[in-house]
């Protein structure tokens, strides 16, 4: 079957293979936001993060022509921000939606001005060889074969990571001290768990899903850098938690969909159906508010998220 | 790494679970259980917070298999006492020793490890999470959490302490009773052979009182050190074997096993009293109602058909109607829950109504709104003290204006007058004998029957016509609420109306002219005090048919 001269099945392979790729930073960051809000931070520092992620993991890459070292500095440049925000709104318990915008709008600037600095403002691209598995057999099914069986490593590697937090939120130790954290730090506290080192542990983690998610961007998939590069993706993958109530395949569901959104945006395009390009960007984030609408009432926040805890306050 | 250093801990536990399960003839008498090795001694404590001086040199020695109540008028610094023993705050003076050793407590985490646990009188349970996943929170050593075999290791404890309740269960599923049974579960899990618990019958029903009472027996036959906070008198002579009371942060006496096991119940009342209130026995059924029929005046609020909403929606009020006189005090009489917070919101425009009028004085106020209903004349003193009755954040002074700051001569514009704020608020302070150390301190830093004398205040100083109080002796000392409920009867014989919403039937029949049993949102008895029948109103609480109605 053709649509304007486009063969169906391989407009459905690239859409369903943009959107997996489109999915995977928003699964990243929202793992590690749903790690630390379930230990009752709020992270609006996670676009900033990701931000940073993007910058410092392309610099590397282009530095270095390793997508390895790449990875690694994206995900050290938000772990810093991470710590940062663990400090001021942990230790010195400064409001945690201030200091989240703050490390955003700082981020903004602060990138763009090393991209100015740096690389003189120019689009250069990263020359990186990502490891590319494709798999025999699986990769020729009809539709899906290439969009999940013919992809990069940290592809992979990114998606096997959704049971890997599940396993840790609802299976490990840590995991049920950060859902007690978030939930009823007194309690936690009581019961002889180190609420102040829960929290720095599940920020950690979030400033390097967020750092992952942002070299992954740069680095991995577009393999150059721009100014405000992630528009809004942080934020999009916080929505995505709250959606997805910090349930790690949950969160996957809404990742995807928003993903495909996107391509199916592209998709139009290609085929050439009339619809301005700025009205087809605009439709994913119209489905996310919709999404909210629709559910906000049935999403119970963790009770502490952002509040900061202070022993026998209360 | 975080999840190596709950090996200690799980050392603990087995030492502690080697205690159970309980021996079957667990319900000594207390005097022969009460002869116990000291396990805690706490000497010269002392805490400050800021001006107020919670504790002042305290002496406590913890034994073991003793049953041991700490009494004490709210603000007499017994929360304190405990907080510090579980590491929630450190001492500004003195030293604990745990089995003759000086000992720091620097955590809540260091008092589990020395064998110290406490249920906190606001439970710290995650409420969704299960009893096990509770139970093993802070506790379970490695990485990997395995809670099959917490459950089996807590096996016996479960059934000891008779949960009814698998241990899968949400805590937010499950009772008052029987999240406070978690609690001795989650802290006896841990090796406590020390248990404090904090006002821990404030929530619990009568037949859950005696439940946890055998537990504590149990627990005190099996060698535990138990702590008792409370301010109910008669429990401690149903339980303890001993008796600390303090007043002002000081501790005034101790009374011992061979004391209380005398069996002269009156005696020890009496002495304890005296020592919990200076000399001076609380002042009884002094603020008795007069004589009843002495409330004739005219009717003053009507309700009539009111109908109304709680906050989840569902029918709170239900056709209600109701009329009260100028001079009466107004008893509503209820097991909570029954509509009689939303009928008190309603009067106080607070709520919408959804049918019917209300009608002060002839007019017509249905759903006219707070200010309103304010401006003609109806105070109002809310059950949420801290959360719906004043602003925590704020001073004992602004709080004090918080209803009339619009008025004059608090106000003038758009300017606020604070010398005028100050003196208003020193004189109620003075009228009302409210404790705190200036009209600048946080309102919170005040005990809950101080905050209650200073809502009472600010309402009356409005001089209403009507007064509504929703349980406003709820968690106060005998003496503030002895007070409390003077204030409301000498309100009525100057003419004024008083709704008294309360769920203590005792209270309620010494200064009402009229009781009106609520239930299920509607009046289903309304008796003349002189005749009303303590055992007919309380038939009638449950759901009973009516039954003997003047």
């Amino acid at each position: 079957m053709n649509i304007g001269g486009i063969d169906l099945d391989t407009f459905l392979t690239a859409m369903l293979a943009t959107g997996l790729l489109r999915a995977v930073p928003l699964v990243l960051a929202a793992l590690g936001e749903a790690v630390a809000e379930r230990a009752g931070l709020l992270n609006l520092g996670i676009e900033g993060m990701m931000l940073n992620g993007c910058f410092f993991g392309f610099y590397a890459a282009y530095r270095t022509d390793s997508m390895v070292v790449g990875m690694v500095a994206g995900i050290l440049a938000a772990l810093v921000l991470g710590l940062v925000f663990g400090v001021l709104t942990i230790t010195l318990r400064v409001d945690q939606v201030l200091v989240g915008i703050a490390i955003t709008i700082f981020s903004l600037g602060f990138t763009g001005y090393l991209f100015r600095d740096l690389l003189g403002g120019r689009n250069v691209s990263a020359d990186v060889h990502p490891l590319r598995i494709s798999i025999p057999g699986l990769r020729d099914i009809p539709i899906i074969g290439k969009a999940l069986f013919d992809q990069q490593a940290i592809f992979y590697l990114s998606w096997a990571l959704v049971p890997v937090f599940a396993f840790l939120l609802k299976r490990t130790r840590f995991g049920l001290n950060v859902r007690a954290v978030g939930e009823n730090p007194f309690a936690a506290d009581a019961a002889g768990v180190d609420v102040v080192r829960v929290r720095y542990l599940a920020i950690v983690i979030g400033g390097i899903m967020a750092g992952f998610a942002g070299a992954y961007l740069a680095v991995a998939d577009l393999r150059i850098f721009t100014e405000g590069m992630t528009v809004g993706s942080g934020f999009i993958a916080l929505a995505i938690t709250m959606l997805g109530r910090w349930n790690p395949y949950r969160i996957v569901i809404g990742a995807v969909l928003f993903g495909m959104l996107r391509a199916l945006g592209d998709g139009l395009q290609v085929i050439g159906v009339d619809i301005r390009t700025e009205f087809i960007g605009m439709m994913p984030y119209i489905g996310i508010m919709l999404a909210l609408v629709v559910l906000a009432g049935r999403t119970a926040l963790p009770s502490a998220l952002g509040v900061p805890y202070v022993r026998g306050h209360r | 790494m975080r999840w190596q250093f709950g090996q200690t801990r799980s050392q603990a536990a087995e030492r502690g679970e080697g205690a159970y399960p309980l021996p079957a003839d667990a319900a000594h008498p207390s005097s022969v259980a009460a002869s116990g090795a000291p396990i805690v001694e706490m000497r010269g404590i002392t805490k400050r917070f800021g001006p107020v001086v919670a504790n002042n040199h305290v002496d406590l020695t913890l034994r073991e298999g003793e049953i041991h109540a700490v009494l004490g008028e709210n603000g007499a610094g017994k929360t304190t006492l405990m907080n510090i023993l579980s590491g929630m705050y450190q001492p500004d003076a003195g030293t604990i020793l745990i089995r003759g050793r000086e000992t720091k407590i620097a955590t809540p985490a260091d008092a589990l490890r020395q064998g110290i646990g406490t249920v906190y009188q606001h439970f710290t349970l995650v409420p969704n999470l299960t009893v096990i996943e509770n139970v093993a929170l802070g506790a379970e050593p490695g990485f990997l959490l395995d809670l099959a075999a917490a459950e089996r290791r807590l096996a016996q404890l479960l059934t000891d302490f008779e949960l009814n309740a698998s241990p899968h269960t949400e805590i937010r599923h499950l009772s008052l009773g029987q999240r406070q049974r978690v609690e001795i579960i989650k802290v006896l899990s841990r090796g406590s052979r020390v248990l404090l618990l904090d006002e821990p019958t404030s929530v619990l029903t009568p037949v859950e009182v005696e439940g946890l009472f055998a537990i504590l027996r149990r627990l005190r036959a099996n060698g535990v050190a138990v702590v008792l906070i409370t301010h109910k008198l008669e429990e401690v002579l149903d339980v303890s074997d001993r008796v600390t009371i303090l007043r002002q942060g000081r501790k005034i006496g101790e009374i011992g096993p061979e004391v209380i096991s005398s069996g002269d119940r009156a005696a020890i009342r009496q002495r304890i009293v005296e020592m919990m209130f200076g000399g001076a026995p609380a002042e009884a059924p002094s603020a008795s109602a007069r004589a009843s029929g002495a409330a004739n005046g005219s009717t003053l609020l009507a309700l009539q058909d009111v109908t109304a909403l709680g906050d989840r929606g569902e029918v709170a009020v239900r056709g209600l109607s109701l009329e009260l006189r100028a001079g009466e005090v107004f008893g509503i009489a209820g097991v909570d829950g029954n509509g009689q917070k939303e009928l008190g919101e309603v009067i106080a425009g607070q709520r919408h109504v959804t049918r019917g009028r209300v009608i002060l004085d002839g007019q017509d106020i249905t759903n006219k709104g707070v200010a309103a209903c304010s401006r003609l004349g109806i105070g109002y003193v809310t059950d949420d003290r801290l959360g719906e009755g004043c602003v925590p954040g704020m001073s004992v002074a602004e709080n004090t204006v918080l209803k009339m700051v619009t008025r004059s001569p608090f106000s003038k514009g758009f300017w606020l007058n604070r010398g005028a704020i100050e003196a208003e608020a020193r004189r109620l302070i003075g009228q009302f004998d409210v404790k705190t150390p200036s009209t600048a301190t946080p309102i919170t830093a005040l005990s809950g029957g101080n905050i209650q004398k200073l809502l009472l205040a600010r309402e009356l100083a409005m001089n209403p016509r009507l007064l509504v109080c929703n349980k406003p002796t709820n968690g106060l000392d005998l003496k503030t609420a002895q007070f409390v409920l003077r204030t409301l009867r000498e309100q009525a014989d100057a003419g004024k109306a008083v709704l008294l919403i309360s769920s203590e039937l005792d209270e309620l029949m010494q200064v009402s002219d009229r009781i009106g049993v609520i239930y299920n949102g509607q009046i289903v008895g309304i008796f003349e005090r002189a005749a009303a029948d303590l055992e007919a109103i309380g038939h009638l609480m449950l759901g009973g048919r009516e039954r003997g109605v003047a």
